[in-house]
């Protein structure tokens, strides 16, 4: 099968690739990606992307800088804790850009080897003639790729129209607003698809076994409806094939009579023809038993097209291998997480962080308050939207994935064990029983860096924990809004009726409802 | 499916008619699930804009206001996600569901066939406590219908029917959505229970089985003459047996008594305890038959029940979070409406009254259906479970038909380890989020207390003086 051959994925990166090369996200050597579609490091690229990380450092503190005047009034406004929270999250980004960058430098020797062998994975899976479909993947980049530009641009032009006053010239830094985000997407991107395609293997393999089992029942399928006039003749060789399989025990004369009893009891019709049909598969699929204590009427040999009821030795080899590249694909898919694992830890971070400061400056926008001014998007209530929608939406599609593809390669030993099921051998159980064991030991849990699981039950703790940090903030909020008011109060001597209270009371059951609400709209349908 | 709920889905639009004909009227089938989310986005509509609703009452303050609102659009996002994902939902679940539903009933009729010769393996069970589930529910059910209705009709007369749209319309179908899974996972969990009453057959049969004649004779040989070397071995075996009877015996009494307290499920009652002991020794005694053989069918029904539940947790799943977290919201504002409004200034304002009553009774309810379909699925967990441990203890009695060949060993093997690797693959839960068990409920109330700490504290007074609703206790002191 030499003159079949598979295309590495890398080919459909083509565009990303591009994306990230041109905008000094990843530093490996473009000509060798064009030519060969493998990533190589290159001295070069490394220079280039740690010129764009200072180029974006300098103009990202620019930005800051120059748009820090309101950041000092709200200094002076007292409200201490936005201002901490602001000054905390302005650099959560950039360190996000960071930490990308740093990782694909750190990289860049080893990503290769990553593709490299998932290219070997597809050349084995085609040996055992599984072809793997990667036509979609260049499709669905394009279509995340869309999705991020139109998300990034639409939130970047509004603020900048709605927000920024754009009179000054110095208002055009704002764009740079939108790189660290921009670059993590296409990171995550990357990210994703490498991950879809190891899901794609794993869905394949199994795939693969239920084939085996259906064309298996669709024999038996045949067996049954043509076979019943075959019943009677098989059923002496079902008694001496089961004294075969017993014959190293001593006792052998006990059971056998046990086995003849056995079978020449009146029975109901279908499950003895399952009966009849195991122990007749063994016997042909052995062919040191002795052949000639079974009838076999000669058409019977020519429909034998399941490859579960092959010569047991092949059958055996086809399964080992399968589980080898299910072992295989598990590795890469350690590798992959390892060699992302701090990306996907920062993302996660930012995406818990942002979401809660977010919705938090919102309250604080609908209240008339200073917010940061790199947060400025939360003064309109539809752009925070799309901006929640397209952090949340990042984050949780990789938890999903990540989740989908462990439940994949869990699903492996169930259709594993369904080959054993429906062929009902013993040879093939025993051989079933073992890789089992072994499928058992594989696992590809994502986690970020251990610190947890990325599966959905992480994503259930989170909107929990953000829904509740966010009660937590908009109390201490309200508090120190009222010790504001008191104070003013008593400055003014008005008199000491608190108008604010109970309008802040109502304000904020309002926004209970908005929060609780949009904490359930985060669980992903 | 129960009649009830199915005439109830197919009025609420949640159900396509003639679900299991592939080959039927469109236009007819869906004409109910078109016109149903129609008429209430049209309630929506009218309640929201064009004052007709109870926030619009002159007697509404602020408090009510802001509650019927919440209330409403958590019914209209419940409404909402749980009408698309019936929508998403096609005919073609409900054709897949019966088609294997027939196959394993199919499978399970041969199986009791071979195993059960007197028909004495399944008397009929116990129904009461099914019938009193259902009547708690319906009753419930008719009061919260009843209770808005009536109320509602003294601002409006018949035009009340749009505000009950509105406030009562989605938690019932919501509801009636959740009924349908649980209906549909109680048929599941009969079909295990019905599996491990195979499986305690056979072990049974096992277990309190004579010796063969043959192996007898050995025994009463060694038992005369120990040198010989292969009987001794047999003797041995047969002595452990009988030891091992005598242990599971025990066990398997405990086991009984526990399963009599937690088994008292709504759609099926487990029928493990049906059959008697004696009864085996009846049956075998009249024939020496076993029922062993049908273990890899059994085998194989097992994985066919789980793939079924599998399908149906892909579907009914991804509609429980919806439900959970509306009937998470409306329990903790009822709880906190009812502590912080309604005891200290009830019944001085009786549309106020109205919208905290609507929520204690919601939460209510909707707890209740949510308990129920968290049982079930923990119900059904615990039986598919069950057979995994009884074939371990069919394995550990090396039974007699197991002498003889390694195959029944390697396959009861082979199901231990299916098993093993079922249980990290599936496991009812609302697509991923939490595990439908009773560990949700322990979060839930985790996650509910805290919230509750936090509300709770904050300072209702004011708002309710603003209201002109004096709480009791400073009426008294002014006086």
């Amino acid at each position: 099968m030499a003159h079949r051959t598979v295309q590495p994925i890398l080919v459909h990166f083509g565009t990303l690739f591009m994306f990230c090369k041109v905008l000094g996200l990843y530093p490996h050597d473009l000509q060798a990606f064009q030519r060969m579609h493998t990533l190589q490091g290159s001295k070069i690229g490394t220079a280039f992307v740690c010129a764009t990380i200072l180029a974006v450092v300098v103009a990202y503190n620019f930005l800051i800088y120059s748009f820090a005047d309101e950041d000092r009034e709200l200094k002076e406004a007292q409200s201490t804790l936005t201002f901490v929270i602001g000054i905390f999250l302005t650099y959560i980004g950039l360190g996000m850009m960071l930490t990308d960058q740093w990782s694909a430098l750190r990289n860049q020797s080893k990503i290769g080897e990553l593709y490299e062998r998932i290219r070997a994975v597809d050349e084995q899976l085609l040996r055992e003639n599984i072809v793997v479909d990667i036509s979609k993947t260049s499709q669905r980049i394009l279509i995340m790729l869309a999705l991020t530009v139109i998300c990034e641009v639409t939130i970047l032009v509004s603020t900048y129209i709605i927000l920024v006053d754009y009179t000054k010239w110095i208002s055009l830094l704002w764009i740079f607003s939108c790189f660290p985000t921009f670059y993590n997407s296409l990171d995550k991107i990357w990210f994703a698809n490498t991950l879809n395609a190891l899901r794609q293997r794993f869905f394949m393999i199994n795939t693969a076994l239920d084939g085996m089992v259906e064309s298996h029942e669709k024999l038996k399928r045949w067996a049954n409806t043509g076979g019943d006039s075959l019943l009677s003749t098989r059923k002496p060789s079902i008694a001496n094939v089961s004294i075969d399989a017993s014959i190293e025990y001593l006792y052998k004369d006990f059971t056998h009579m046990e086995a003849v009893k056995k079978f020449n009891m009146p029975r109901n019709k279908i499950t003895p023809i399952a009966h009849s049909l195991n122990f007749y598969g063994e016997s042909f699929e052995t062919p040191k038993k002795p052949y000639k204590l079974s009838i076999q009427p000669p058409s019977f040999n020519m429909v034998y097209e399941s490859e579960l009821s092959r010569d047991i030795e092949k059958v055996e080899e086809n399964l080992n291998n399968l589980c080898q590249l299910h072992d295989e694909i598990c590795e890469i898919g350690k590798q992959l997480n390892e060699l992302w694992s701090y990306p996907i830890l920062v993302l996660m971070a930012y995406g818990f962080l942002i979401f809660t400061a977010q919705l938090y400056f919102l309250y604080c926008a609908t209240q008339k308050q200073n917010i940061p001014s790199l947060f400025r998007s939360a003064k309109d209530p539809y752009i925070t939207t799309i901006y929640l929608c397209y952090t949340a939406g990042k984050c949780i599609y990789l938890i999903y994935l990540s989740w989908k593809t462990s439940l994949e390669s869990k699903r492996t030993g169930i259709c594993l064990h369904k080959c054993g099921v429906v062929a009902d051998n013993n040879l093939l159980y025993e051989i079933v029983n073992h890789l089992s064991l072994k499928l058992l030991n594989h696992s590809v849990d994502f986690s970020a860096c251990g610190f947890f699981t990325l599966d959905m039950e992480t994503l259930y703790g989170v909107s929990g924990g953000i829904t509740s940090y966010l009660i937590i903030l908009i109390q201490f909020n309200l508090a120190a809004q009222q010790a504001k008011d008191a104070i003013h109060n008593a400055d003014e001597s008005v008199s000491a009726m608190p108008t604010t209270d109970g309008g802040n009371t109502t304000a904020l059951m309002e926004l209970f409802t908005t929060t609780f609400l949009s904490s359930i709209h985060t669980t992903p349908y | 499916m129960n009649l009830l709920l199915q005439t109830c889905s197919l009025i609420f639009g949640l159900m396509p008619f003639n679900r299991t004909q592939v080959d039927s009227n469109i236009a007819v089938d869906y004409s109910l699930v078109l016109v149903m989310p129609l008429l209430y986005l049209f309630c929506y509509y009218t309640v929201n804009f064009s004052g007709f609703s109870v926030r619009h009452l002159p007697t509404c303050n602020s408090i009510c206001s802001l509650s019927s609102k919440l209330l409403m659009h958590v019914g209209c996002f419940l409404y909402l996600t749980i009408y698309f994902l019936t929508l998403l939902r096609q005919k073609g679940f409900y054709i897949e569901f019966e088609k294997r539903l027939t196959e394993i009933d199919e499978l399970v009729g041969e199986c009791i066939k071979v195993a059960d010769t007197q028909n004495k393996l399944f008397v009929p069970k116990k129904k009461r406590l099914y019938y009193f589930t259902w009547i708690i529910i319906l009753a419930t059910f008719a009061f919260a219908i009843f209770y808005d209705i009536n109320e509602m009709s003294q601002y409006y007369g018949p035009y009340c029917f749009i505000s009950n749209m509105v406030f009562t319309f989605p938690y019932v179908a919501g509801s009636i959505v959740q009924g349908m899974f649980a209906s549909y996972v109680s048929v599941i969990s009969e079909r295990f229970s019905t599996l491990n009453i195979l499986f305690e057959k056979i072990n049974h049969e096992s277990d309190k089985r004579n010796l063969p004649i043959a192996v007898m004779d050995i025994e009463n040989d060694a038992h005369k003459d120990d040198t010989y070397g292969g009987p001794a071995v047999i003797s041995d075996l047969a002595r452990r047996k009988n030891r091992f009877q005598q242990k599971q015996k025990g066990v398997k009494s405990d086991d009984r008594s526990n399963n009599n307290d937690s088994d008292f499920a709504e759609d099926e009652d487990s029928a493990d305890e049906a059959y008697s002991f004696d009864e085996y020794d009846e049956t075998r005694l009249s024939d020496g038959k076993t029922s062993e053989e049908n273990l890899p069918s059994l085998f194989k029904l097992h994985d066919k029940i789980l793939s079924l539940s599998v399908l149906v947790n892909a579907e009914f799943g991804a509609q429980c979070v919806p439900y959970m977290a509306a009937c998470f919201v409306i329990t903790i504002f009822s709880i906190f409406l009812e502590t912080k409004v309604m005891f200290i200034v009830g019944g001085k304002n009786h549309v106020m009254d109205y919208v905290i009553y609507l929520y204690v009774i919601w939460s209510f309810t909707t707890m209740m259906v949510g308990y129920f379909v968290l049982r079930l699925c923990c119900n059904t967990n615990a039986h598919s479970k069950q057979s995994a441990m009884i074939v371990h203890e069919i394995m550990q009695k090396k039974p007699t038909f197991m002498l003889g060949n390694d195959v029944y060993y390697n396959k009861m093997k082979a199901f231990t380890l299916q098993f093993l690797h079922w249980e990290g693959y599936f496991q009812f839960n609302g697509i991923g989020l939490f595990a439908l068990d009773y560990t949700f409920i322990f979060s839930t109330v985790s996650a509910a207390t805290s919230y509750l700490i936090v509300l709770l504290q904050f300072d209702m007074t004011a708002t309710l003086k603003n209201e002109g609703l004096t709480p009791k206790v400073f009426s008294t002191e002014s006086n």
